[in-house]
């Protein structure tokens, strides 16, 4: 660690997986609640634990995108942090904001919860993703805005990166296209149209950049590539992130009730949103390829390729698979959205998360890697949840293709929940593939408490 | 105001790729997307032939005509700056970007003025599949030539400090990198305009 | 970037001013056609065979991709040539 200021990343980290632990047992209980509908009914309906799933889904990944920046900023911008102590504050006040909200959503019904939260103030919950109370949402968006005060002073006062410009466009992204969560139009159509910008401009846009920087950071480090070559990269994947991102948000708006250009505009720009995942697997084999050092941490290279491979094959293969209008007619809200939702989150937000952890955390702890003993089981870990989710995957597609040829295909469609039942064998064998993902998770949390002979800093 | 140089290589150069790999992976990928849009024009037409043949003769083909005889100019220009650059004569880069950039900025008049008697007219993107794509198609490559423009004065800033020439490797590769995507939008509009503006 | 070294590119200032010449040549060709009301198989094949060799100049002189690595000049002109392909092939499809 070469400023003491990197060291509020720490817990940062341990939050993220102790949430995305969390996040995991509430996906076996749905998968579960999937084949045997009254699993835990009435202690945790279906719809809860969806919420739970997915709302741990983005904090996990929030507390890891701001751990890695208060790691990653001080070292590029060649300065400590502007502020360590309001980072810890802000730490703990996202972690108590979002343990209570998650509570609250498990003790009370999500009704109960609008009334006492003042959701009629100012009507926001009730959609999938933004389903957080009123109140911590306007959390949210203060944690978010100290924390960008915080790493933005910080680079004014240090040496500015190509990196650094781009994680810093990236989060402050975040937080602006996040404002539009607060915006509840009645006519559904608009609701729609601008829920999107918040969940379609994440993952598809601004998310991208911080994807890309997170990377570039860990390839820097990990290959002793210069920085020249490297930058050039970002700045070309990130252009083309943007532009075919923004238009591709399109891809949302084929039947909704939208202008019809926009089976045109969305079908064409989201076609070419697989290119930037493509040029990134490029870039990250090209750069170890082109290594001038060998790293002893061996476990982090392999994250750094893993997330640009599997980032390709969720969002640019799995996204590509039903972005065009003729095909998402069929398609649209079956099991092939939800076999891409999880490929593509797994592939490229949780992996580079867990890549930039596997990197700082044995650094934050005083070394410069992990014991071998431990880098090996992190490998298996790595294995295990990363073949877990491509079986998610394809099972969920297989679920996908009959779903949508026995439902909506067929000249004899089939009611939802006959089609639920045929395919049920399916949601089975994810519910064990999903097993399997827990045992790679834990073996990764395990792999930190091995010891062994450690690497020097 | 001709200077002309001639260098000629007896030798074959070593094949290599004028300006940065990352450009051209940038430039792949852009032309990739006009591609889909020009197979998606060509495409839809065959369905709607006589709408298309019809709301086509609305379209002005003597300010698309001079566009291309501007972005053909410009492209010239920008060749002549690369080879006088090449060529070591470092005084002259700057002046033939300039003259780009003025045959640019013509591209954009004319366009500008063709979107305002269109909008006038209140045409939009749904009057019909056809303004669809002529909007859509002109617009995408409108703001192409708006990127190329604002590389070009990047380069003209640094011509005129005299950073060009064969001693400088680093500003050469950026130079050429930039001249390809002029080069690129240019390219481009060489199909679109027969494309939309003239094939029936 | 590691050692960059400068490749020098053949000048030929004259080609390039007769190449600009015969584009310009070949743009008022396609708009004389346009004027004419050209229309049908032969004005497409010819106005698309125009808009070919216009950017296959384009390409090989002003890009320079004439000096460039094999793949890259296939990748640009495999391009001009799906592109032509494909238009004629939608401009067949829509005939009466
Ligand atoms: C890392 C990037 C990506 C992530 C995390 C992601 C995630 C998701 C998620 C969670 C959904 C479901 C949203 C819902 O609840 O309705 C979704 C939908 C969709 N995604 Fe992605 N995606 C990514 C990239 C892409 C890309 C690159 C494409 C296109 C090439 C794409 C195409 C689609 C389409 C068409 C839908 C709508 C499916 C439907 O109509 O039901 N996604 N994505
Ligand atoms: C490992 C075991 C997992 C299981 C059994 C599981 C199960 C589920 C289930 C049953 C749903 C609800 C689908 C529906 O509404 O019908 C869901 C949604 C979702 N899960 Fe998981 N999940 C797991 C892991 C993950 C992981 C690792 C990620 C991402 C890193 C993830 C991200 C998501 C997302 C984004 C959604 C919403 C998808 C959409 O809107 O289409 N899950 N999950
Ligand atoms: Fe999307």
């Amino acid at each position: 660690m070469q400023y003491k200021s990197q060291a509020v990343a720490k817990p940062y980290f341990i939050a993220a997986i102790g949430l995305f632990l969390g996040q995991i047992l509430f996906g076996l209980i749905m998968g579960l609640q999937y084949v045997i509908g009254d699993f835990l009914f009435p202690l945790i309906p279906f719809n809860v634990a969806r919420m739970v799933h997915t709302n741990l889904l983005i904090v996990w990944l929030l507390f890891g995108f701001m751990g890695a920046a208060y790691y990653m900023i001080p070292e590029e911008s060649e300065t400590e942090l502007f502020s360590p102590k309001l980072a810890l504050a802000l730490f703990w006040i996202f972690l108590v904001a979002g343990a209570l909200t998650i509570v609250g959503y498990l003790a009370v019904p999500y009704a109960t919860l609008a009334e006492l939260t003042g959701n009629d103030i100012l009507e926001t919950m009730g959609r999938e993703f933004l389903e957080q109370p009123l109140v911590t949402k306007i959390g949210i968006v203060i944690v978010a805005l100290a924390f960008l005060f915080n790493i933005t002073m910080t680079v004014l006062k240090g040496r500015k990166t190509s990196i650094t410009v781009v994680l810093l466009l990236g989060l402050w992204g975040l937080a602006i296209f996040f404002l539009f969560s607060f915006y509840n139009p009645t006519n559904l159509v608009m609701d729609k149209f601008y829920w999107w910008w918040t969940v379609h401009l994440w993952v598809e846009g601004v998310w991208e950049l911080i994807l890309g920087a997170l990377l570039a950071f860990v390839l820097i480090k990990v290959t002793g590539v210069d920085r020249e070559v490297i930058e050039k990269w970002l700045y070309v994947i990130i252009t083309l992130s943007l532009v075919t991102g923004l238009i591709g948000t399109g891809h949302h708006y084929y039947w909704i009730g939208t202008p019809e250009y926009w089976q045109w505009w969305g079908s064409v720009f989201s076609a070419l949103e697989p290119i930037p995942f493509f040029a990134m697997t490029v870039f990250a084999f090209n750069m170890v390829n082109r290594r001038r050092r060998e790293h002893p941490n061996k476990a982090a290279t392999l994250w750094a390729l893993g997330t640009g491979v599997m980032a390709f094959l969720g969002a640019g293969v799995w996204g590509f698979l039903h972005t065009l209008a003729p095909v998402n007619y069929y398609t649209h809200g079956t099991q092939i959205t939800a076999a891409h939702g999880h490929m593509a989150f797994y592939g490229a937000y949780a992996m580079v998360v867990l890549c930039i952890i596997s990197y700082a955390m044995p650094i934050l702890r005083g070394r410069a890697a992990n014991s071998n003993k431990a880098q090996v089981v992190e490998m298996w870990s790595f294995w295990l949840m990363t073949i877990a989710i491509v079986f998610i995957t394809l099972f969920l597609t297989a679920a996908g293709i009959l779903q949508v040829w026995l439902q909506r295909v067929s000249d004899t469609p089939l009611p939802f929940m006959v089609v639920q039942d045929k395919v049920a064998l399916f949601y089975w064998m994810r519910e064990w593939t999903g097993v399997v993902f827990l045992i790679g998770l834990v073996l990764y949390i395990a792999s930190f408490f091995i010891k062994g002979e450690e690497k020097a800093a | 105001m001709e200077a002309n140089v001639t260098l000629p290589l007896q030798k074959p150069v070593a094949r290599h790729l004028p300006g940065d790999l990352a450009i051209w992976f940038f430039i792949a990928a852009e032309l990739l997307a006009f591609c889909v849009f020009f197979a998606a024009y060509a495409f839809t037409r065959a369905k709607h032939v006589e709408l298309f043949n019809a709301e086509q003769l609305t379209l002005d083909r003597n300010a698309g005509a001079l566009n291309t005889i501007l972005l053909l100019t410009a492209s010239y220009f920008v060749v002549r700056a690369v080879q006088a650059a090449e060529a070591g004569l470092k005084d002259k880069v700057a002046p033939w970007l300039a003259a780009g950039f003025l045959c640019g900025s013509g591209f954009v008049a004319v366009k500008v003025t063709e979107y305002a008697d269109k909008l006038g007219a209140g045409i939009t993107l749904s009057t019909s599949p056809f303004y669809m794509f002529y909007l859509s198609l002109t617009f995408f490559h409108f703001m192409h030539v708006l990127l190329g423009l604002v590389i070009l004065a990047i380069l003209w800033f640094h011509a005129r400090r005299g950073n060009y020439g064969p001693d400088n490797a680093t500003a050469m590769n950026n130079l050429h990198s930039g001249a390809s995507y002029w080069h690129m939008v240019d390219l481009v509009w060489i199909i679109l305009f027969p494309l939309v503006y003239v094939l029936r | 970037m590691e050692n960059l070294t400068h490749t020098p590119v053949p000048v030929d200032t004259r080609r390039s001013t007769l190449v600009w010449l015969a584009l310009i040549a070949a743009t008022l060709a396609t708009w004389g056609l346009g004027e004419e009301g050209a229309s049908g198989p032969t004005a497409v094949a010819a106005l698309l065979a125009i808009a070919a060799l216009k950017s296959r100049a384009v390409i090989l002189d002003f890009m320079g991709l004439r000096h460039a690595p094999l793949l890259w000049k296939g990748i640009v002109l495999g391009w001009l040539a799906l592109v032509c392909t494909l238009i004629a092939l939608a401009y067949w499809k829509g005939m009466p």
